[in-house]
């Protein structure tokens, strides 16, 4: 197998990102690295038919596209103009400390590999670690949706979720309609549009985006 | 032939012996040219140290003989390691299978004996040092091992002067961005090691925001020196170890060999002394936060040259 | 072909023109005329046979009609409840309309949509349609059952995205022909690699689940059903529930068609079973009369998945509960919401004696909570009656128990609770309660005559079941599996005495 050293350094870089998400404590950094981890997963469907030895094809350029153009500019513009819109708390705060999240990123990379090494894809893919990359993303992603108690934090780990799905649909570049595939990344984006709306909305009525302060509704 | 390689590796051991403290000068120099000054002279560590060497040493009555053991031990220790690690070229004076736990612990030792040196003291300066020290230092040590972990699966050796050797060249081909990772790991592992910024601050004025600084207050006279100079020689040490990685060296290259190392060891000088001059040092409590990060690193790469070697 | 594409333009186009349209009065006229087109639209559709259908996006199959029908009916019954419910809301009218027939939209494309990946962009942006909805009296608890709503489930529908990709990759080394349309997977299924077939259906029922309230990832729903508006909790039980319910069945077929029903089914038979052990758990004590409604929801989708499980003979019984249950839990959150309004709360303690002072609300309330419990001659009860003897005549023993076990827990906690309601004592102050005299009078009937309207329909269908509902019933249970459906038939019938 041949490796191609720009597609593993896109790849790892991608992981390496979902950890600085986990440890930076300012959300506008973390929207930034959000962004910037979407752009490098958009080169992916081209950088990754180029690997194989194919000529990109138009559904690829069209799939890097709509994913630049939605999740690199449109909905870090949406959350920042959130993050902006008032003077909500814009550090991060954690239930568990962020050294601590970072270790358990590191492990759920490494439970990746591990998984990773035991799943039998039934077609090569154009690098080994796409399968590692696509796991740990979406264990993170999970990981800052349960850890975290900020609103945006939450809209956070959904995208980074949805990015690791993302990657995970690279496999599937060419038996997915070009259709589906820009439905999918129209309903995140409407998705995360109308979780900002909401967002917007909780801030008003609780001076605050903590999602610890929403528990008015449980059993008794 | 074999003289003549006795001859060679004499005069490399003395070369590498003799640069530490140039390059403590070249990272002074840069900081001042990023500050608009001229600086110390090139020599003056040398300087320095010839000073403090001719001085005596002044001890504290409350102290034992840890105190006055301390350097010279960790220093010992040191030039011990310095025997093992290929510095120069790609052969080490010393060697045999397994020495990279050696190396490793002969650190441990050194930093050992430092800070017992500090805490015979009894001040609480030089405790709160030794304390952030020892802390430090753990929290690094697993970043350290990790990225030896890589090169033992990387070479399949665990004898230092090999795992550094031009069998990396391959490794870059099969897993580059491991051994990127590797070379980012160790990058902090030698700011935190040598106690630079961003982890320690060694030109700062206040007691309570040093690290490595503050334990060595007591010393004086020719110890002070052995300090000095050890820390150095540290830094030289693990900057080896990183340019060994970073930029491996074939076999062919013979002569023009320790020529390259001592350029690329002055370079990486320089860019610790731009990081210095960059940065900020980080909060004392965002210092581990950095250091799990090497060691996260560390182990993201030792789970790729694996699964490069399994899947 | 043209049928899906009219399921799906017609509400789309009532929605531009709601949106479109100044007059508040008018845009309440075109909601309820869309709703009712709607419907006309699917009755007309029954009117062809089903043709067969090739590797198409979108197409009716008996599965999806079912579905698409019932959630037509329920959605123009709640249209006309909900002109007498509107009222001076937080978010503007304009946009709660078109917002509620987006999700009309939304639910027909799920019911349409043959390909996997449409389904699920279907059903997510059925998710996004609702949140809106369920923020329409506004405040801080609205707002916390809204975000629970739409986070959870875009994060469980995530999931249910990664088993799709998942079953996909199981279709790789079946060839190039084998798209991700239904047909041609089932058509494939034994060529389908099982290993990811099983992940992607787990994954799947995980996250379409989250939306269907299966437990444990119900927890959005008592909130958001008790935080809504009455009609659009009527909605999301009803049409959202099963349009989630579709997407599982889906999946369902697919891994029946690979050999693997045993393992799909074994996980719906435990997934439901816990759903109606927390139901059951819920119920019992409930104070909120919404929040019982919701757990009721929660139960009834339990013995959905139980049926399924169960597989053949028990797939007819399941449609017909599908059929049934929304007539009835339609019905009971209309009631719910004439009652909100009546006693101004919807405590339990709160409402006494509905009866008495509003007779026809109390009556519907009684017969809406005995149908929806399960007792003859509702419908329920030949479903649930139906599911029971499938899982006897299977040899399912522990889940015959339990589930017999379960249904009688709820059917207590929910009379011990809605009895008291309905007679009650004496204890609220009188003056409290609402009188829907003169202007408001029409706002009653408005509200109370979808509600009979529902509950006649399921009453007359659960006496008479005209040969065509009992085939298109059959012809749904046929497509869950390969089973012997005449056999089904024969037992649901024997158990129920259908016509």
């Amino acid at each position: 197998m041949t490796y191609h050293p720009a597609i593993d350094t896109i790849l790892v870089l991608a992981m390496l990102l979902n950890l600085s998400m986990l440890a930076s404590s300012r959300l506008a950094t973390c929207i930034r690295l959000f962004a910037f981890q979407s752009f490098l997963l958009a080169l992916l469907p081209v950088g990754g038919e180029i690997a194989v030895g194919e000529l990109p094809s138009l559904h690829a350029y069209l799939i890097a596209a709509a994913a630049i153009g939605l999740k690199v500019i449109l909905i870090p513009y949406v959350l920042m103009r959130i993050l902006r819109s008032g003077e909500i708390h814009k550090d991060v705060e954690p239930f568990i400390g962020f050294t601590a999240s970072v270790m358990i990123g590191a492990l759920a990379i490494v439970a990746s590999f591990a998984m990773a090494s035991r799943l039998v894809l039934p077609m090569p893919p154009f690098s080994d670690l796409v399968l590692p990359a696509a796991l740990s993303t979406i264990f993170i992603g999970l990981l800052t949706l349960v850890t975290r108690v900020t609103a945006i934090t939450q809209v956070i780990g959904y995208l980074v979720l949805e990015n690791g799905i993302f990657i995970f649909g690279l496999f599937l570049l060419n038996r997915t309609p070009l259709l589906v595939e820009l439905g999918i990344l129209l309903d995140v984006f409407v998705g995360v549009f109308i979780m900002a709306i909401v967002v917007y909305h909780i801030r008003r009525e609780f001076d605050h985006i903590d999602t610890d302060l929403l528990d008015e509704l449980k059993e008794v | 032939m074999n003289t003549v390689w006795v001859m060679v590796a004499f005069l490399e051991a003395l070369a590498a012996l003799a640069l530490p403290p140039l390059l403590m000068s070249v990272i002074a120099k840069t900081k001042a040219w990023f500050g608009g000054r001229v600086g110390p002279p090139w020599l003056q560590p040398y300087y320095e140290l010839a000073k403090l060497l001719r001085k005596n040493a002044v001890y504290s009555e409350t102290t034992t003989w840890v105190f006055r053991a301390g350097p010279i031990i960790s220093l010992a220790a040191l030039l011990t390691a310095a025997a093992l690690v290929p510095v120069l070229s790609n052969r080490s004076p010393l060697g045999f299978p397994g020495d990279v736990i050696l190396v490793a612990y002969l650190f441990a030792l050194g930093r050992m004996f430092t800070v017992l040196a500090a805490m015979d003291t009894g001040s609480s300066f030089e405790g709160m040092g030794a304390s952030r020290e020892v802390t430090f230092g753990a929290m690094s040590e697993p970043a350290l091992f990790l990225a030896f972990v890589v090169l033992a699966v990387a070479t399949g050796s665990l004898q230092l002067s090999q795992m550094l050797g031009p069998t990396l060249l391959d490794e870059w081909q099969i897993a580059g961005p491991a051994m990127v990772l590797v070379i980012g790991a160790l990058l902090v592992v030698l700011l935190t090691e040598a106690c630079r910024v961003p982890v320690d601050d060694p030109a700062t004025h206040l007691e309570l925001t040093m690290i490595h600084e503050v334990m060595v207050l007591d010393h004086s006279g020719p110890e002070f020196a052995y300090i000095t100079y050890g820390a150095a020689l540290k830094f030289m040490l693990l900057g080896s170890v990183l340019l060994h990685v970073a930029i491996p060296h074939p076999e062919s290259f013979v002569f023009l060999d320790p020529v390259l190392r001592v350029v690329e060891l002055v370079a990486l000088a320089g860019v610790v002394g731009v990081i210095e001059s960059a940065m900020a040092r980080l909060r004392l409590n965002r210092v581990p936060l950095l250091l799990a990060g090497a060691t996260v690193l560390s182990a993201i790469a030792v789970v790729i040259v694996f699964a490069r070697r399994t899947l | 072909m043209l049928t899906p594409i009219l399921l799906i333009a017609v509400p789309a186009v009532f929605g531009l023109i709601c949106l479109s349209l100044p007059a508040p009065r008018w845009r309440l006229a075109v909601m309820v005329t869309g709703a009712w087109v709607n419907l006309g639209v699917i009755i007309w559709s029954w009117l062809a046979p089903h043709a067969p259908l090739k590797d198409e996006f979108i197409g009716v199959d008996p599965l999806g009609h079912l579905i698409v029908t019932v959630i037509g009916v329920l959605f123009a019954a709640t249209s006309l409840h909900f002109v007498g419910y509107q009222r001076a809301a937080l978010i503007s009218q304009r946009v709660f309309l078109a917002c509620m027939l987006a999700l009309l939209t939304a639910l027909n494309l799920v019911c349409v949509s043959q390909n996997l990946g449409l389904l699920w962009v279907a059903l997510e942006a059925s998710t996004l349609a609702g949140t809106p909805l369920i923020y329409f009296h506004g405040g801080a608890r609205a707002l916390e059952a809204a975000w629970k709503f739409l986070l959870m489930n875009s994060v469980g529908i995530a999931l249910a995205l990664l088993g799709v990709f998942c079953t996909a990759l199981a279709s790789v080394g079946a060839g190039e022909a084998v798209t991700l349309t239904i047909n041609s997977l089932v058509l494939h299924g034994r060529q389908l690699d099982p290993a990811w077939l099983r992940t992607g259906f787990l994954l799947m029922l995980v996250g379409y689940g989250t939306k269907m309230g299966l437990a444990p990832l119900h927890s959005w729903l008592p909130d958001a059903h008790g935080e809504a508006p009455a009609p659009i909790s009527a909605l999301l039980s009803g049409a959202v529930l099963n349009a989630a319910f579709l997407a599982i069945l889906r999946a369902y077929q697919v891994c029946q068609a690979a050999n693997l029903g045993e393992f799909a089914g074994g996980w719906l038979i435990v997934l439901g079973l816990f759903s109606m052990a927390v139901a059951s758990v819920f119920v019992v004590g409930q104070r909120h009369f919404k929040r019982l409604l919701a757990y009721s929801s929660v139960d009834h989708m339990g013995i959905l998945a139980v049926a399924v499980g169960l597989g053949g003979v028990a797939s007819y019984p399941a449609m017909l509960h599908v059929l049934h249950n929304v007539f009835y839990k339609g019905a009971l959150f209309f009631v719910a919401g004439i009652l909100g309004h009546s006693y101004g709360s919807y405590q339990i303690a709160n409402i006494r004696g509905a009866l008495r002072r509003y007779p026809l609300t109390g009556f519907l309330l009684l017969a809406a909570l005995f149908a929806a419990t399960g007792l003859p001659p509702f419908g329920l009860f030949y479903s649930e009656i139906g599911i029971l003897f499938a899982a006897a005549s299977s040899g399912h023993w522990w889940t015959l128990a339990a589930f017999a076990l379960f249904l009688c827990i709820v059917f207590v906690g929910m009379v011990t609770a809605v009895l008291p309601m309905a007679f009650g004592g004496h204890s609220e102050p009188e003056a409290a309660a609402h009188t829907w005299d003169g202007g408001e009078r029409w706002r009653y009937r408005a509200m109370a005559a979808p509600a009979c309207l529902l509950i006649g329909l399921g009453f007359v269908l659960a006496v008479y079941q005209p040969s065509f509902v009992k085939e298109a019933l059959d012809q749904a249970a046929a497509a869950l599996g390969p089973h012997d459906t005449g056999a089904a038939i024969a037992t649901a019938y024997a158990a129920g005495g259908g016509r």
